[in-house]
């Protein structure tokens, strides 16, 4: 049984799943046009309070403390279950109940009520959750396939639309390939040093076989096929398209929680496989990659953010933004892991949070019919909708990283990192970034406050849903305390930051 | 009320008149009541009477208010003479509890969400309280003012606010902050008490983002720790940026847009070089990391890596000040701000550079300043004073041209912290005031025609002075404030930069040459001021012109303060630099303790170290790990 306790919250997620395509399939009740859509709204307060209710378990989990539950450590390197583990639950489960509330508002709204949503969220998060567990290639492999095929299913839900179609092909193929490709790197690594765990990989690779060609071209291999999750540049290129395509919720939920799953993968790579310090020196190991690939994802997606003209668009570039400023954070890992590490998970909540609501924002401004994509639509909300316009600029000033608000301190606690790392070039161009990034947050303000509609033009007309407004209170009640407050939440950063504590 | 073509004798005169004699024989009694008590009512009456008898067209509204804001500045000075005030030593200190400066934050935020929580249609009571919050703040800043200033910081508070890094809630005011942030909260209540005049848009945002900007602004004046410090200045800059954007002129976007990406470029660096120390003395102490002001003045680095982090932070404030080739978002950003923004931006958000530099670069990196001091001092006199006059002086319009003159004031500014005389430096904090209380005035005289007018072009206008001969009179008084004509405060700050600049032994072989620059500014700041007043109020009238109506009750009495403040600062300067004076010594002193240890050219180098605390520094937080 005490396994099952320190399970609990994948347990919570997937049973909750489970349930849920029962309850979907047999109890709900047929909507107003007979035979065509059903009223599902009851799902979505299925859905959500399925993953708080995992996400409560994890933290009950966390008070009471994984390390005294007798057998939590017997399913490692399957999963590893250590506090690591336990702050992406949290994480993952709180971007699941923001996306699914949003859901509940959104579907409804955009004709697109059907169950299977809710269910694709819940398996999606119980993948993602495996994901943050994994110790070993294999179960790794598991978790990131179910999490993928979900997100697929869920960019191309909007059936009618070719952009939606055409998101979610291009996410499939390429991420079916980049699946591949960090199968094939796993499959080396068993090759070059007989382990398919992932501390076992690490321990094989502190010998010789660390530095046998076989080993380091089976890690770029499995690199590559991370980085492709995390939407870094240069293998970003499917991530504005699905971003756009997939209906809203969607996105935020790519946003926040497949990011994040990805991001626990790539911590739990580089510091049980990769962590020896051959492999974290500057001179011959990965961090000049992330280096690399942090500067050209911030510089490129910044860059190309401010060019556009669709916000969705915009904030999917500045989520592959964000995506950077984690890799300088990861860089950062080579010097003091610890503290790189909390600064990462603190960033993903932080981002996670801001993002989510940003997305639930832009929701909230566009009605059926008149979807608020572009930054026309958008034009003079400051007046027609004052409350909404107030909560995106907060989510947006977040993003932007300006304090007091959430964003400011993920990116201060990373840049600490990196600076302390002695990333003093890399960390001058990310506070450059951030400074090109506050130009494309702040033209949202400058439409809504400051800009009027064309006259005759087809504005957006703001919608009305509980569930929206619910998810953006929690995400902006998150976004001030992260920022006002970040003493208790660092500190659980902190404590959580021990990747290989039980690896 | 403000018609100008009254009859001669009309039943509003004959009312004016009653009132009069009304407040002639109160005042009366009060004298007599209070001459018994006090020789300090003598002058303070004196004052309270002018002002009562001197508005010709104006009724009680308008007399009563400005009889007592006369008062109040006749008692502000006889209360506030040296002599008097020397007797209250710093060591004997009177109490300094009941956190004032905490309650001065956090009262403007208080209100800005009370703002946010009232009904879209209650405009009145919107402004209301805007403005009993800003009086309420202005009148806790006087108290600040009950405690002789001296050399040390006083009204400390320090409480752990993230302990794992050191961060804390510090502030702190000294004799530099203390006239800065009576600037402050006297500023705002005036540009918002006349903004209702032209602001009709908006109310509850506009509201809210003044309460917003003046907590930033005060907050950044008095924090103590680098990292409070860095919120509130980037809190400052939200509001400012709405306000140009949604309440400006025609092409207000971009302006808005050149203004947040300048002053957010500067700052992201300062961020980092925050950082950078803050670790650096948790490497050296082998301690936590320290945000603390006084605990980083600590660290002595060696000169290369002072020079990137000094670079840092002064970037950030040299772009504030704005100085030369960095003052190019100013002209745009004053030009399309409404006339309030233009007041706050002018008279307080510049002096946000020129005090950061004078606290920060100054106090955390003296040998770096010292090296630059020389260059920088070059700058300031060609491309602020001499450059930015010149630039002044060939605008047509009003507000660019004003705006040059900015720059060329922060020059002398400035010029008198390189310069790095005791009398120079106490010269530019003053000065800072006197900018921000003459341009202030310029900016708020000239919103009062742009509303009538909504032209800036000077070509536009021109006999003036007959149609509105009181509007003339308080323009040709800040003009030559802004001149620096003595027995107006201009001529006092001016006047001690230069001769502290001749004085000093920062600026190389050249300081006789730096104060000859700013002393020829001086003459083309009288060339292009006077143009102004020349094309403006002299000449032909023009029809739209002659039939522009005087100032109206609030115009008249949102501006009477500052001009009233020009000539108490211009005659009784010691007043002010009295509790200047202990500051500035403190920071010659340390400044000059730092460079004989470690002399030029080579200064420093060497590994990080920590130099023993400073007497004047307030005692560490004892309560490190304190709950809150």
């Amino acid at each position: 049984m005490s396994i099952a306790l320190a399970l609990s919250p994948l347990l919570a997620v997937g049973l909750g799943a489970l349930l849920l395509m029962l309850v979907e399939a047999i109890g709900t009740k047929a909507g107003p046009v007979p035979g065509t859509f059903r009223d599902v709204r009851g799902l979505a307060v299925g859905a959500a309070s399925t993953l708080f209710a995992g996400g409560a378990f994890a933290g009950c989990v966390w008070m009471y403390g994984v390390e005294r539950i007798p057998g939590a450590a017997s399913l490692a390197p399957w999963l590893i279950l250590d506090p690591f583990t336990l702050f992406f639950d949290v994480l993952l489960c709180l971007g699941g109940a923001i996306a699914a509330l949003l859901a509940g508002g959104y579907m409804p709204e955009h004709g697109l009520e059907r169950g299977e949503f809710y269910a694709l969220i819940l398996f999606t998060t119980f993948g993602a959750m495996v994901l943050a567990a994994a110790g070993d290639a294999l179960t790794l492999f598991l978790g990131l396939e179910t999490m993928s095929i979900g997100a697929y299913a869920m960019t191309a839900f909007r059936r009618a639309s070719a952009r939606s179609a055409e998101g979610a092909l291009k996410y499939f193929l390429l991420g079916s390939f980049a699946a591949a490709i960090l199968l094939y790197g796993f499959a080396l690594l068993y090759g070059a040093t007989g382990h398919t765990d992932l501390a076992g990989i690490g321990s094989a690779a502190r010998q010789a076989a660390g530095r046998s060609p076989l080993f380091i071209l089976g890690a770029a291999f499995v690199l590559v096929g991370i980085v492709f999750k995390v939407s870094a540049v240069p293998f970003h290129a499917w991530t504005p398209d699905a971003y756009e395509g997939a209906p809203t919720p969607a996105t935020a939920y790519m946003a926040v929680a497949v990011k994040a799953g990805a991001f626990a993968m790539l911590l739990r790579v580089l510091t049980l496989s990769l962590g020896s310090p051959a492999w974290t020196s500057w001179a011959s190991g990965w961090p000049p990659v992330m280096a690399t690939l942090a500067l050209l994802t911030m510089t490129y997606a910044n860059l190309v953010a401010g060019r556009q003209e669709s916000v969705k668009r915009m904030l999917a570039y500045s989520s592959i933004a964000h995506a950077g400023y984690v890799l300088v954070g990861v860089t950062a890992m080579m010097r003091d892991p610890k503290q790189a590490v909390a600064g990462v998970l603190y960033y993903l909540v932080a981002y996670g949070v801001s993002t989510g609501g940003a997305f639930g924002a832009l929701i909230l401004c566009g009605s059926r019919g008149r979807e608020a994509v572009s930054y026309e639509d958008i034009a003079g909300l400051g007046k027609r909708n004052p409350a909404v316009a107030l909560a995106f600029s907060l989510f947006l000033v977040s993003l932007a990283g300006i304090p007091p608000m959430a964003g400011f301190f993920g990116k201060w606690l990373v840049f600490r990192a990196a600076i302390d790392a002695g990333l003093y070039k890399l960390t001058a161009l990310a506070f450059l970034n951030s400074v090109v990034g506050a130009y494309y947050y702040l033209r949202v303000l400058v439409y809504m406050y400051m800009r009027e509609p064309a006259a005759g033009a087809v504005t957006a007309a703001p919608m009305r849903s509980g569930f929206v407004v619910t998810a953006l209170v929690v995400s902006a009640v998150l976004v001030l305390a992260l920022g006002l407050t970040p003493t208790s939440y660092i500190d659980a950063a902190m404590s959580a930051a021990g990747v290989g504590a039980s690896g | 009320m403000e018609s100008p073509e009254t009859p001669v004798f009309s039943h509003e005169d004959r009312a004016s008149w009653q009132a009069r004699l009304a407040v002639i024989a109160v005042v009366a009694a009060l004298a007599a009541l209070a001459a018994r008590m006090s020789h300090e009512a003598v002058p303070v009456l004196g004052a309270v009477l002018i002002a009562a008898l001197v508005p010709r067209q104006h009724g009680w509204t308008v007399r009563v208010p400005l009889a007592a804001m006369a008062g109040l500045l006749a008692l502000f000075v006889v209360r506030m003479w040296p002599d008097v005030a020397e007797v209250a030593d710093a060591t004997a200190t009177s109490p300094e509890g009941g956190h004032i400066l905490s309650w001065m934050i956090a009262l403007p935020i208080l209100g800005a969400l009370a703002v946010l929580v009232l009904p879209r249609q209650a405009e009145g009571a919107q402004r209301g309280l805007t403005l009993v919050v800003m009086l309420t703040t202005l009148g806790m800043s006087l108290k600040l003012l009950s405690v002789s200033m001296g050399r040390g910081f006083h009204f400390d508070e320090n409480v752990a606010w993230i302990p794992r890094f050191g961060i804390h809630y510090h502030v702190a005011v000294d004799g530099i902050s203390l006239w800065l942030l009576i600037l402050t909260t006297v500023i705002t209540p005036i540009a918002t008490y006349a903004s209702f005049g032209s602001i009709h848009a908006r109310i509850k945002e506009w509201c809210f983002s003044l309460l917003v900007l003046q907590c930033g602004m005060l907050g950044s004046f008095v924090a103590m720790d680098l990292f409070l410090f860095y919120v509130f200045w980037e809190l400052m800059l939200i509001p400012m940026y709405v306000m140009i954007g949604v309440w400006g002129g025609s092409s207000r976007i971009k302006s808005a847009i050149k203004f947040f990406l300048y002053t957010m470029f500067g700052s992201v660096l300062m961020l980092g070089a925050i950082l950078y120390l803050a670790y650096d003395y948790a490497r050296v102490s082998g301690g936590p990391p320290s945000f603390d002001y006084f605990e980083l003045q600590r660290v002595l680095l060696p000169l290369h890596v002072q020079g990137w982090l000094w670079a840092g932070f002064t970037l950030a404030f040299v772009i504030k000040v704005p100085m030369f080739p960095l003052h190019t978002w100013l002209p745009d950003a004053h030009t399309e701000a409404p006339t309030a923004g233009s007041v706050i931006l002018a008279a307080v958000m510049l002096k946000m550079g020129t005090y950061g530099y004078l606290r920060f670069s100054m106090g955390l990196f003296p040998e770096m300043s010292a090296a630059w001091a020389p260059n920088l001092a070059g700058v300031a006199v060609l491309g602020g004073i001499i450059y930015g006059a010149l630039c002044a002086w060939k605008q047509d319009d009003a507000k660019r041209l004003i705006a040059y003159s900015s720059v060329a004031h922060l020059g002398y500014v400035m010029l008198g912290l390189f310069a790095l005389t005791a009398a120079s430096i106490e010269g530019s904090v003053i000065q800072m005031v006197n900018h921000g209380v003459s341009t202030g005035m310029l900016f708020l005289l000239f919103g009062v025609i742009y509303d009538r007018r909504h032209t800036r072009q000077l070509n536009d206008f021109g006999g003036l002075a007959r149609p509105m001969p009181v509007y003339a009179a308080l323009f040709v008084v800040a003009t030559l404030a802004s001149i620096g004509v003595p027995g107006t405060n201009g001529f006092v700050g001016e006047f001690m930069i230069i001769t502290g600049t001749f004085a000093s032994n920062m600026l190389g072989h050249f300081n006789g040459v730096q104060a000859t620059g700013a002393a020829i500014g001086v003459i083309l700041g009288a060339i292009y001021m006077l143009m102004v007043v020349q094309k403006m109020f002299f000449g032909p009238v023009s029809e739209k012109n002659a039939k522009q109506h005087d100032l109206t009750a609030r115009e008249l009495l949102s501006v009477a303060p500052l001009a009233m403040l020009i000539f108490i600062i211009g005659l009784f300067p010691n007043v002010f630099l009295s509790q200047i004076k202990g500051a500035a010594a403190r920071v010659k002193d340390d400044f000059d303790s730092r460079i004989e240890n470690n002399p030029p050219p080579m200064f420093y180098e060497g590994p990080t170290k920590l130099m023993p605390r400073r007497p004047e520094a307030p005692q560490p937080a004892t309560a490190a790990a304190a709950p809150h």
